[in-house]
């Protein structure tokens, strides 16, 4: 009995160089906390400035990490440090300063609680920086969890507002619906395989066969992702919920939850699934067809500017999941679907958050968000029409804006496997594209040929920390779509060698 | 293939002596629970046909002495509770994660299964435990505090 | 060790809070439907780990009724403000929104 003789003080390592921008997101809510807690209403101005350093702080140990370029495993393998997880902290990070951006005003001026505001903001980002790293499924219930309750506070931070309220009410149901959902499909998962390791998991599950309970489980954690990141037909809480929640928490929602959903779903999928490849990509394939075709023929008959861009919303969730349908065929699927899945959602962050800012900026002067009321924008404030322009087109895939070269990885994955279903969903995310092109294009009408509907063409002042959020979206869409291989170098296949591969 | 196998206990045939235990206990159980039912169905049913049948209007109130209820039998509960309910219960719950840490706190643990053979044996945690869970108890502590800070505390 | 037992009561209360989710329109019956699935859960894993001699399906455990705690918070908090705003906890009176 050698483990007898083994019994030391028993403590698993930390990593603290690993852990350090998760700490740092701690550290930063402490202080937000005591600052709100003790500074009174004086403190109200700093909230967003401390936010935001704090954000960009944290972003110092993820440069290092990368830097440093070693693969981390803590907690035996349930929480992972690599270059995946790197890449997906930093965009996580670098969307929530955006929408700390896009808050600073819109939260100040409305009479709106401004500290627990960034302190939810904060959490909710934390949750997402753990979900980038988790391995396990406990871990991956935690961040879900942690990156969630705090998202259904914010979407009915409006308490008098009945939009607003209802937004949360809805989100809050559909979501914790979904985790008890997951969590019975991965108690199940856990008591077929007897480990939450994905890992384990995955070197269980291999072989031709499978018992029905594994098969069920499967389904039950893609189905519970899939509300998660607003799949037709789990999607029905999501415009309601973009619609009522204040704007700048819809931004936050549209790219920072929809974008950890689908870590989560292509961490477990890809690290724990790929031997099953028959039981989860038929789903998937009919997920990310029906998505990409409802999305779109619903957002075509949308009169409301943020709702329109909750079905599109709905429709680039489609996209996404397509490359993740044909990932199991073989290892270089799987790379090209990683691949495709976070060169997209980094884009996709980009230019949404861009076309929320620019909603934002026009509501000031509007205080509407239907698309009449943004008749002759470029008649009197041109340079929001065209970044509002420059997001269309490049959410529609237009060259050679960011969001054709986020459509040309997922054609690649689709068409790489070789096989009938890659092609045939290819040639649906071609004409999904062509539909989405007819709404988007409308806006750009209205905004260009229109007359302004009250005959107000006042320009339309914008504050900094706007134009600021306004300038890192089109910058991203611009050289993303003329110099793609600046985003393929952190994006490309051989950095995700560790997973799916 | 490392699939817990778990066919034999989906088939009571192969399921062996303490299937059968299990059933025997809720045999009880049942018979329990028939012999409670008839009682009651004895006591009502013979009740209800030796015992004068004389409706009368003022026999349907709540109170037959004569006072009349005033509202409905689902009273609402001062909302104000819900508050103090709330940060109950958190922290409660919170405190779940302090019992499994404090057996392994300054003694080592053995995990036994189910046949009772020791399959491994943990070590205690020491000062480094120690902190960790400080550090956790803090980060509770805060969440009081901005509470206390914010009023919610105080009975409104 | 049983184990199909704690399975089948697992399931059928998982069954019971998802047809309570989908048919009960009254707010808090939905979360308490919501804490019957979750309950579920834990009594799964808590069989497994049981049966597998693992300590992980109880850890697994302990966090889900932690963080169901907050998440049930969450709820009734919302709930309540439903309540302040409307007079009424019917969340198919919620329907502001639509297209």
């Amino acid at each position: 009995m050698n483990i007898l003789a083994a019994v030391g003080v028993d403590n698993p390592p930390l990593d603290w160089h690993a852990l350090a921008p998760e700490l740092v997101l701690v550290g930063l809510l402490a202080v937000l906390l005591l600052v709100d807690a003790f500074g009174g209403e004086r403190s109200r101005w700093a909230m967003p400035s401390l936010t935001g350093i704090g954000l960009l702080a944290a972003l110092i140990p993820v440069a290092t990490l990368a830097y440093d370029g070693v693969v981390r495993s803590m907690f035996d393998g349930a929480y992972v440090v690599d270059n995946y997880a790197l890449l997906f902290k930093a965009l996580f990070l670098i969307a929530g300063y955006v929408v700390v951006l896009l808050s600073t005003n819109y939260i100040a001026e409305g009479d709106y609680w401004e500290g627990e505001y960034y302190q939810l903001l904060v959490a909710s980002l934390l949750g997402m920086t753990v979900m980038a790293s988790a391995r396990d499924l406990i871990s991956v219930f935690l961040a879900l969890e942690l990156l969630s309750i705090p998202a259904y506070m914010l979407a009915a931070w409006r308490k008098r507002d009945l939009g607003s309220e209802e937004a949360g009410m809805k989100y809050y149901l559909m979501g914790v619906f979904a985790s008890a959902i997951l969590l019975y499909g991965m108690s199940l998962l856990y008591g077929m395989t007897g480990s939450t390791l994905l890992v384990d998991i995955a070197g269980a599950i291999e072989g031709t066969e499978v018992p029905a309970l594994v098969a069920l489980a499967v389904v039950l954690v893609v189905v519970g992702f899939a509300f998660k990141v607003s799949a037709v037909p789990f999607h029905t809480w999501a415009p309601d919920t973009y619609q009522g929640a204040p704007t700048p928490v819809t931004a936050f929602l549209a790219v920072g939850s929809k974008a950890a959903g689908f870590v989560a779903l292509m961490t477990v999928v890809l690290i724990a699934f790929p031997t099953q490849p028959r039981i989860f990509e038929p789903l998937i394939w009919a997920l990310a067809a029906v998505t990409m075709i409802v999305g779109n023929l619903i957002a075509l008959r949308q009169t409301n500017l943020v709702r329109m861009l909750a079905y599109s919303g709905v429709a680039q969730a489609g996209y996404i999941l397509a490359p993740l349908a044909v990932a199991g065929v073989s290892g270089a699927s799987a790379a090209m679907a990683v691949e495709a899945v976070s060169t997209y959602l980094v884009i996709y962050a980009a230019m949404n958050l861009g076309a929320f800012a620019v909603v934002i900026a026009v509501a000031r002067k509007t205080g509407s968000a239907e698309i009449d009321s943004y008749g002759g924008l470029f008649s009197y404030s041109p340079v929001l029409a065209v970044c509002m322009s420059v997001f269309l087109f490049s959410l529609a895939g237009i060259p050679p804006l960011a969001g054709w070269y986020g459509k040309l990885t997922i054609f690649l994955a689709l068409i790489e496997p070789g096989t009938l279903a890659g092609y045939i969903l290819a040639v649906i995310v071609g004409l999904a594209s062509v539909i989405a092109l007819f709404y988007y294009a409308r806006v750009a009408k209205v905004m260009f040929v229109d007359p302004a509907p009250d005959g107000d063409t006042t320009p339309i002042r914008v504050p900094m920390s706007l134009a600021a959020a306004l300038t890192i979206t089109v910058a991203v869409t611009l050289v993303v779509g003329v110099l793609p291989q600046v985003l393929a170098r952190v994006t490309g296949a051989e950095t995700f060698l560790s997973i799916g591969g | 293939m490392l699939l817990t196998d778990i066919s034999p206990l989906l088939s009571a045939t192969t399921a062996g002596e303490s299937y059968s235990d299990f059933v025997r206990s809720y045999l009880t159980v049942a018979i329990f629970g028939l012999l409670a039912l008839g009682m009651v169905a004895l006591l009502l049913g013979v009740g209800s046909i030796i015992r004068p049948n004389r409706p009368q209007p003022g026999k349907y109130l709540t109170y037959e002495s004569g006072v009349d209820p005033v509202g409905e039998a689902w009273p609402q509960t001062q909302v104000r509770y819900y508050i103090f309910a709330l940060l109950f219960v958190i922290f409660d719950v919170e405190a779940v994660f302090i019992f499994p840490w404090a057996t392994r706190l300054d003694s080592e643990t053995a995990l036994v299964d189910s046949s009772g053979n020791v399959f491994e044996i943990l070590g205690p945690y020491g000062s480094y435990g120690l902190v960790k869970m400080l550090l956790f108890i803090a980060v509770l502590a805060l969440g009081l505090v901005y509470a206390w800070r914010k009023k919610v505390l105080r009975w409104m | 060790m049983l184990l199909n037992q704690f399975l089948l009561l697992a399931a059928v209360l998982f069954c019971i809070g998802v047809y309570g989710v989908l048919t009960r329109r009254n707010g808090v019956m939905v979360l308490m439907s919501i804490e019957l699935i979750l309950n579920a859960v834990n009594i799964n894993l808590i069989a497994f780990g049981t049966y597998l001699s693992d300590a992980t399906g109880q850890a697994f455990a302990l966090f889900i009724i932690a963080v169901a705690a907050a998440e049930v918070g969450v709820g009734l908090a919302i709930v309540l403000m439903l309540f302040r705003n409307r007079r009424s906890i019917d969340i198919d009176a919620v329907d502001q929104l639509k297209g």
